[in-house]
């Protein structure tokens, strides 16, 4: 582990982020010389899908890397596995958009294959400055997609508060780490094992990573950007947004909490506080929307409330026990799964019924649209319910994952105050089915031809909703996996 | 033990394969359509049938049973079983489905594929409900019943549908979401989903909870039940969904969704937490009282037909309730019959309302009135279905309603007393209206030419007047059946039954009798100066 | 046929399913021949079992022909009995419902829903013949509800004429306030026996170890019996559940002279005699029974004096001879009773049917200030009627005047019977009065009617044979107990003794006392009863403009008679429309809607408006969110470090 030079299983390690990288490279480089938007798509999906393979080789070469900086786990490779699918499918259903839209492809996919990769090393992260490095790489790509519609006024508006705002939560995640490294002398998180929990330094600076992720994953009281962000947002990067770099994040928050004994300590009321506040904020705010991505930018804070919760469970000193955390751990890996899958569809749905300069985006407009797209309405429903919970999704066993835990961890009132939004927020899903199919259509959308929906996207349509339904019925090969002991290496 | 195979498989996927089947074909050809779900359902009501083999009288415990393991992490398993209880709640809900079929023959004209559809999938949930043994399976049926249901009310409702709709799915979810919670918390302390196996531990006392931990958990499957049933003072979703329902959704919902409610009250509230059951007792059968009454009384006023239903159902329900929460075996036996005859002659009720509106399009009481002249057949099976409802002997309506009142009578006196005033009432609110729909002259001239019951019409409703009679005079058929399996729930719920004596009772053993609390407030010999 | 007891009942049932179900098509004969078929048959099979019956020579034939319901350790079974109580009613119900059908082929003959009134009526014996033949409670009370049922679609056989359906279910939901009785005391009686069957429940109840319970105590048997007897009052018309069965009188009046006079009515008296074993274990039950019928006889005579209408006056003079038979149960005379029961039956069938011919005659007029003189018109109807009103007001030697004579000797003759006795004597002398003046204002005196219209006509024999056999019956009813009077044995009373055993209140005196006591009382009687015909004939033939003087002179006990003391009144004002409003606008619009579904609603209305609060922290100007951050880190800094204690019981509930 102290060898000065890198051994090849350190490169494997980080094989999934290199193809990333390279692939991102390798379309920035190509663009001058090549104007098909379909071979850049087709390039980005067998970049993604390399980053993917690659993954499996990192897995097979467990431990740490690169003197500890990375640590190759079941937990990393479940996660490259997960953005590496989110990267997939979005690049699959952007290729359209862009077409659409009329926006130059090479740079988009490049950038999405940057995020990727940041993500990659947010997951697998075992030092604080590497995490930062992929957080920076993440951010930076983010930042830029999210003003990719150089036109639209709102895209460029949501790319600079998202700009603004995120750097803002990085510094506090820089400051965080700084003191951390004062406190305990390491960035390295299994380095901290021995450090004073009740240390002001470490306490201070472990807040401060918090707030820093807390911004990330959308976490109230620093959720405030996410819905004018997502609104302005290319609807194929909000969906990136909602399942990609939430997932990465939150994957370094469980790394962070989950590794450090010394953080396992104080935390568990500010967790409580975050999950309660995120949860309500994210529910209420969705109850009174009337636009469909301002409603599902509410519902992913929801969503990340939920997960607190899980975290809570995490932190919690009720039991504390191996085997409670792990239950923990694994609710809130399959929440990540279920969720990513479920917002990449109706995104995707909503990008396409958006129309040429995402017009159509007012929940009217999906009034009646089981009558006009049946197929569309019931694959929307799917997902919708999937956020709602109801069982054969593999929303509801997310959501069943973290009340166990959360019920493990005698975490009663948090349970009841989730079920409680639950219900709230079954009300805005089933708002939207009840408009699909059981309000007639207006005029006009009746009269328009149904939406075309091409190949890409109905490819994303299917795996999505398959897994989603999969998932649903039958969760016993994920859950294995993310229940396994080692699920952090060590 | 004979061996019936994957006989309850086959019944809950039969419905579902219908169901795709039909998703696969052309929507356009309704009559097509109309065939082929009459035919699936009404096979589907044969197969239930078939469990009657197995189901014998006097073998207590789950038949048929099947196991299969589904998800590991935590242990939860494909586990089915039936026994004397919900082998009849299976069958009447076979038994409605192609009825409800029928009735919605004419009365769907849009979108009638989905329709089907959403009633094969309801079926599918009502008959999985009813056969889960392991908590999450049961739990998972009980929920994607909500969707179906919902959409039947949304899509094919009448004017506030969509609320009606709504306002059911949040009601319903509001009590199973803490439901979940309870059966995760219980899962916590038995580690097991497996329904025999938590009573299992429970007998051997391999499982304690603390009285308070047993009380939350109570509630937490209790709400559950109650909103489902409904109870008291969580019934307002109840008339709503009814009127704004297609009469085959009213009819399901009436018949089959209510009874989930009843049923997980003496399948899990009263066999697993037996001590808050007990405490609960006195509370529960307050609520049940004041539904009878309350909704008999509100159901008198109702200028809307389909409400007046609606709210009748409120008051049968509440005797169900009672008669569980007496702990006494003839009254709970009289609750599983009474859960069947209400699904048959409400049932019945609002498949007539629903003639009634096919030709007049409207519930109000005041556009009717007269009816008895222009359609004579219509009237006297409505009549006759009225008489059933409230409870005439020989109709199926009295021996359910008769044994709880008795049952209950054995322990609580009082219960049974005011519980027995809804049986005044039930005469009031069926009859007045009766009068005004069909006595006297007609007051509107649409009424004068309206047709009677058609062929498809009569077939439905001598279908039902037929197992109405049966089920009043060939009680013992069902009752034999139910017997050892609600004794059986009686003594998880209390083994010792002080009260239970096989002779007549001299005046010497009266005190012994009285002595162990359980008979001392309700023997009326006290009330006097003895 | 003893073994096949169940036919006598299925034959009227099958009658009534046939015509039911065909006869909307058929022609009156043939609907004619179903239902007289299957009555006149099952009539027959009576005869037959009853022969058997005795032939056997058992005290009492029981049979279990299937389980009905069982649940737990309760059965209760299709189980028929027969001993002599039975062999009573059972021909009374076949013979005299017979007779009824009879007349009723030609008093219905050109009314519309022909076979549904036969289907009705056929319904009703089946029913009858049930609670008759009953061999326990839960039977019993099938039949008791089932006749509730049949008179309720028999009173409103007219559903065009609003008065009739709601005559109907008002006596429907009037019976099923006494069931609400019934069915406690019939709970009650499980609880204590563990049994419904009658041979079971009274042998138990009879064991010595069961105390007799004096007057004031409530004991198992008082509150039983007195819950029993509440299901009574209702069948029976007593107080206060008497008001349906005047109102009754909107059906066809084979109807009323059927159910609401011969049979269905003395249900009632059927049970309390049945039920004698529990009831005289009971003081206070016995008095409640006494006073109740007693007072109800009173009233309801009271209420006759004044009625105009023929058949309002023959249903409140059911009424308070229903009274007269629950007096004689009460005083424990229960063969008494019977015998009154079945005396009543003849003659008031025949007052009944009589009335029925008179309006046939009248055209449909029932007012008798309309009629008068119609003696030569219809002189079979006026002679038969004659006899009937001779026979109920207790002339010597028709039927009544031994029923009657038997009951109020019995009042006399227990300890403080002498007020009820007095009671039921002035009764006698109303009962003769109202009588009277119905048959003079009817058959005598001055055609009050316009003759050019109302062209008065006989009735067909159909009608009239039946009336002359029942007035045959009146006459000679009675004279089974007649060698009683002179101090002979009171055969009908023997009779029934294997049923009642000695609940006999007679054999209190001495043979010698008892005899002259008996003439004494006798005479009393007849004497007031033909005061009550000489008033009734001063009054109605030789003074008719004193009654108008009388009616004007004591306006006030006029008019309240002549509105029944306003009890109908009375309830509507305190029951029903109270408990309409309540429900209307106490439950209904304020606990329901208002409170309970306004709740739900305003709840998710205020979750809705708190959403829409938050939404306004979404200013959409970057500088406020990065306040917004700011400000959240702080928070969190401060929980973090500023929280007591993490986790500790500060807040421990929390989890």
């Amino acid at each position: 582990m102290n060898s000065a030079i890198p051994t090849i299983a350190d490169f494997y390690r980080v094989l999934p982020e290199l193809l990333w990288c390279g692939f991102g490279l390798l379309a920035m480089f190509l663009q001058p010389f090549v104007r098909n938007r379909h071979f850049f798509t087709a390039l980005a999906f067998i970049g993604a899908l390399a980053g993917m393979a690659g993954s499996f080789l990192s897995f097979r070469n467990p431990g740490a890397g690169f003197y500890g900086l990375i640590q190759a786990d079941a937990f990393s490779f479940f996660f490259h596995l997960l953005v590496g699918t989110v990267a997939v499918l979005v690049v699959l259903a952007a290729g359209p958009y862009l077409d659409r839209e009329r926006l130059p492809f090479a740079e988009f996919y490049a950038l999405l294959l940057f995020a990727t990769a940041g993500m990659g090393v947010l997951a697998s992260a075992q030092e604080l400055l590497t995490a930062f490095i992929g957080l920076e790489m993440s951010s930076i790509s983010s930042y830029i997609l999210a003003g990719y519609r150089r036109d639209a006024l709102k895209s460029g508006e949501s790319a600079m508060k998202y700009f603004l705002l995120g750097s803002f939560a990085t510094a506090f995640f820089l400051y965080g780490i700084a003191l951390v490294y004062g406190a305990t002398g390491t960035t390295r998180l299994d380095m901290m094992v021995d450090a004073d929990p009740s240390g002001t330094l470490l306490k201070l600076g472990l807040s401060m990573i918090l707030i820093g992720l807390g911004f990330k994953v959308a976490a109230a009281p620093f959720q405030i950007w996410t819905p004018d962000v997502y609104e302005g947002a290319p609807t194929p990067v909000t969906a990136l947004f909602s399942a990609g770099p939430k997932a990465a994040a939150f994957a370094l928050l469980l790394r962070i909490f989950a590794t450090v004994p010394a953080a396992t300590h104080f935390w568990f009321w500010a967790f409580w506080i975050l999950a309660v506040l995120t949860m309500f904020a994210g529910n209420l705010g969705a109850l009174v929307q009337t636009n469909i991505k301002r409603l599902l930018a509410y519902s992913s804070i929801a969503h990340a409330g939920y997960i607190l919760v899980a975290f809570a469970a995490v932190t919690s000193m009720a039991k504390g026990g191996r085997a409670e955390a792990a239950v923990a751990y694994a609710a809130v890996l399959f929440y990540l799964l279920s969720y990513a899958l479920v917002k990449l569809g109706a995104f995707t749905i909503v990008s396409q019924l958006g129309g040429a300069g995402e017009k159509n985006l007012s929940l009217d407009d999906y009034a009646g649209l089981s009558q006009r797209q049946p197929i569309v309405a019931a694959m929307l429903s799917i997902y919708l319910l999937s956020l709602l919970g109801l069982p054969v999704t593999a929303g509801f066993f997310g959501k069943f994952y973290i009340f166990k835990a959360a019920v493990n961890s005698h975490l009663l009132w948090l349970a009841v105050l989730m079920a409680i939004n639950s219900i709230i927020g079954a009300y805005y899903y089933l708002r939207v089915i009840v408009l699909m199919y059981m309000r007639e259509p207006s005029a006009e959308s009746a009269a328009a031809a149904p939406v075309g929906f091409p190949l890409t996207v109905n490819v994303v349509l299917a795996v999505t909703a398959i897994g989603t339904i999969l998932f649903g019925l039958m969760p016993n090969p994920v859950i294995n996996f993310i229940l396994q002991p080692t699920l952090f290496g060590h | 033990m004979l061996h019936g195979g994957h006989l309850l498989s086959v019944l809950i996927f039969f419905p579902a394969a219908g169901a795709l089947a039909l998703m696969m074909l052309r929507g356009d050809d309704h009559k097509y359509i109309r065939y082929i779900v009459l035919i699936v359902s009404a096979a589907e009501f044969f197969f239930s049938l078939l469990m009657l083999r197995y189901v014998r009288v006097g073998d207590t415990g789950y038949r048929l049973e099947e196991f299969a393991h589904w998800i590991n992490q935590p242990p939860i398993n494909y586990h089915l079983g039936v026994d004397g209880i919900s082998i009849f709640l299976v069958i009447l809900t076979t038994f409605l489905t192609p009825i409800s079929v029928l009735a919605s023959w004419k009365s769907i004209e849009h979108r009638v594929k989905e329709f089907f559809v959403m009633l094969l999938m309801l079926e599918v949930g009502g008959v999985g409900v009813f056969l889960s043994l392991d908590l999450f399976l049961f739990f998972l049926f009980w929920e994607v019943m909500l969707i179906p249901m919902a959409l039947l009310i949304g899509i094919w409702g009448h004017e506030r549908r969509v609320y009606a709709a709504v306002k059911f799915i949040l009601y319903t979810m509001a009590g199973s979401i803490f439901m979940l919670v309870g059966i995760i918390w219980l899962y916590n302390a038995t580690n097991t989903f497996d329904l025999p196996t938590i009573q299992n531990m429970l007998a051997t006392g391999l499982l304690a909870l603390s009285p308070r931990t047993e009380m939350l958990l109570f509630l937490a499957f209790f709400v559950a039940f109650a909103i489902k049933v409904p109870l008291f003072p969580l019934h307002t979703w109840l008339p709503d969904a009814h009127v704004e329902a297609p009469t085959a959704g009213s009819v399901m919902l009436a018949g089959v969704l209510l009874k989930m409610g009843t049923y997980g009250m003496i399948r899990f509230c009263l066999p697993l937490f037996p001590g808050a059951s007990h405490r609960a007792a006195r509370w529960v059968a307050l609520l049940a009282i004041i539904g009878i009454i309350y909704g008999a009384l509100v159901a008198m006023v109702q200028p809307n037909l389909k409400k007046l239903v609606a709210y009748s159902s409120v008051s049968h329900l509440g005797f169900v309730v009672l008669g569980i929460f007496a702990f006494h075996n003839i009254s709970m036996q009289g609750a599983v019959y009474q859960m069947l005859a209400h699904g048959v002659s409400t049932g019945a009720l609002f498949l007539l309302v629903g003639m009634l509106y096919d030709r007049r399009h409207t519930f109000e009481i005041s556009e009717y009135g007269g009816l008895a002249t222009p359609m004579p057949k219509l009237a006297a099976f409505f009549l006759f279905v009225a008489l059933s409802s409230l409870g005439l002997p020989m109709l199926n309506g009295f021996v359910g309603e008769y044994l709880i009142l008795l049952g209950t009578y054995q322990r609580h006196w009082q219960w049974a007393s005011w519980a027995a005033l809804g049986v005044i009432l039930s005469a009031c609110y069926l009859l007045w209206s009766y009068q005004r729909v069909f006595f006297g002259e007609i007051t509107k001239e649409k009424n004068r030419t309206l047709p009677d019951a058609s062929a498809r019409e009569k077939w439905i409703l001598i279908t039902m007047a037929v197992v109405t009679l049966w089920m009043g005079i060939g009680s013992v058929f069902i009752t034999r059946r139910t017997a050892a399996d609600s004794q059986a729930v009686i003594d998880q719920v209390e083994p010792q039954r002080p009260y239970e004596a096989a002779a007549p009772v001299r005046p010497g053993q009266q005190a012994a009798r009285v002595a162990p609390g359980v008979a001392s407030a309700d023997s009326p010999e006290r009330s006097g100066t003895r | 046929m003893l073994e096949y007891l169940w036919i006598v009942q299925l034959l009227p049932l099958l009658g009534s399913a046939i015509n039911g179900l065909f006869g909307a098509k058929w022609a009156n004969k043939t609907v004619n021949w179903v239902a007289l078929g299957s009555t006149g048959l099952s009539f027959a099979c009576a005869l037959e079992a009853v022969r058997e019956f005795f032939e056997s020579g058992q005290v009492l034939f029981r049979k279990e022909f299937f389980t009905w319901i069982t649940a737990g350790n309760f059965r209760a079974g299709f189980d028929l009995q027969m001993d002599q109580l039975t062999v009573v009613m059972v021909l009374v119900v076949t013979g005299v419902g017979w007779l009824i059908h009879i007349y009723a082929t030609g008093y219905m003959a050109h009314e519309g829903g022909y076979y549904r009134f036969f289907s009705y009526l056929n319904l009703f014996m089946f029913f009858m013949l049930i609670l008759v033949l009953a061999a326990n409670y839960l039977l019993l009370f099938v039949g008791w509800e089932g006749v509730g049922l049949c008179s309720y679609l028999l009173i409103g056989f007219y559903f065009l004429r609003k008065s009739a359906s709601d005559a109907g279910k008002k006596a429907f939901i009037v019976n099923r306030i006494g069931d609400f009785g019934f069915m406690l005391g019939m709970f009650l009686l499980f609880r204590t026996f563990r049994t419904l069957d009658f041979t079971a429940l009274f042998q138990a109840a009879s064991n010595p170890s069961w105390g007799p319970e004096s007057w004031g105590q409530f004991g198992t048997f008082t509150v039983a019996c007195l819950l029993l007897f509440m299901g009574a009052c209702g069948k029976s018309a007593q107080l206060p559940l008497y008001v349906w069965l005047p109102d009754a009188m909107e059906g066809p009046t084979p109807v009323s002279a059927l159910i609401h006079a011969a049979t269905m009515v003395t249900a009632g008296v059927y049970v309390v005699a049945r039920s004698h074993v529990l009831f005289t274990h009971s003081e206070t039950a016995l008095v409640v029974v006494a006073i109740v019928g007693c007072a109800t006889a009173f009233f309801a005579a009271t209420i006759g004096l004044v009625q105009t209408d023929i058949k309002k006056v023959l249903a409140y003079s059911t009424v308070s001879q229903l009274g007269y038979m629950f007096l004689a149960c009460g005083v424990g005379a229960f063969s008494a009773g019977i015998f009154h029961l079945l005396t009543h039956a003849f003659f008031k069938a025949l007052l009944f049917l009589a009335a029925g011919s008179v309006i046939h005659a009248m055209g449909g007029e029932q007012d008798m200030r309309h009629m008068g003189g119609l003696s030569k018109k219809i002189k079979y109807t006026y002679v038969t009627m004659l006899i009937a009103t001779l026979a109920i007001a207790g002339i010597p030697p028709l039927a009544g005047f031994f029923s009657k004579d038997a009951i109020l000797l019995s009042a006399f003759q227990i300890p403080g019977g002498h007020p009820l006795y007095a009671l039921g004597l002035l009764t006698v002398l109303l009962t003769s009065f109202y009588m009277f003046r119905l048959i003079f204002l009817t058959f005598h005196g001055k055609p009050r009617y316009d003759e050019h219209k109302v062209h008065v006509h006989e009735s067909p024999w159909s009608m009239l044979g039946p009336l002359v056999a029942l007035a045959v019956l009146s006459v000679i009813g009675g004279w089974v107990a007649a060698p009683a009077l002179w101090g002979g044995p009171d055969y009908f009373a023997n009779f029934l003794t294997p049923v009642f055993g000695s609940h006999e209140g007679a054999e209190v005196l001495s043979e010698a006392a008892a005899h002259s006591f008996e003439l004494t009382l006798a005479v009393v009687a007849v004497v007031s009863a033909l005061l009550g015909l000489a008033n009734a004939y001063w009054l109605y033939l030789k003074r008719p403009e004193k009654a108008e003087g009388l009616a004007k002179s004591m306006k006030g006990v006029y008019t309240t008679l002549l509105n029944k003391y306003y009890v109908d009144e009375l309830y509507v004002a305190t029951i029903v429309k109270p408990l309409l409003w309540i429900s209307t606008n106490v439950l209904w619009k304020t606990a329901d809607v208002a409170a309970i579904d306004g709740a739900v609603n305003g709840l998710a209305d205020g979750i809705t408006a708190v959403g829409d609060r938050t939404r306004h922290t979404q200013s959409g100007n970057t500088r406020s969110y990065a306040v917004w951050v700011v400000i959240g880190a702080l928070v969190l800094i401060a929980v973090i470090f500023l929280w007591p204690g993490a986790g500790k019981p500060v807040l421990g509930w929390v989890r």
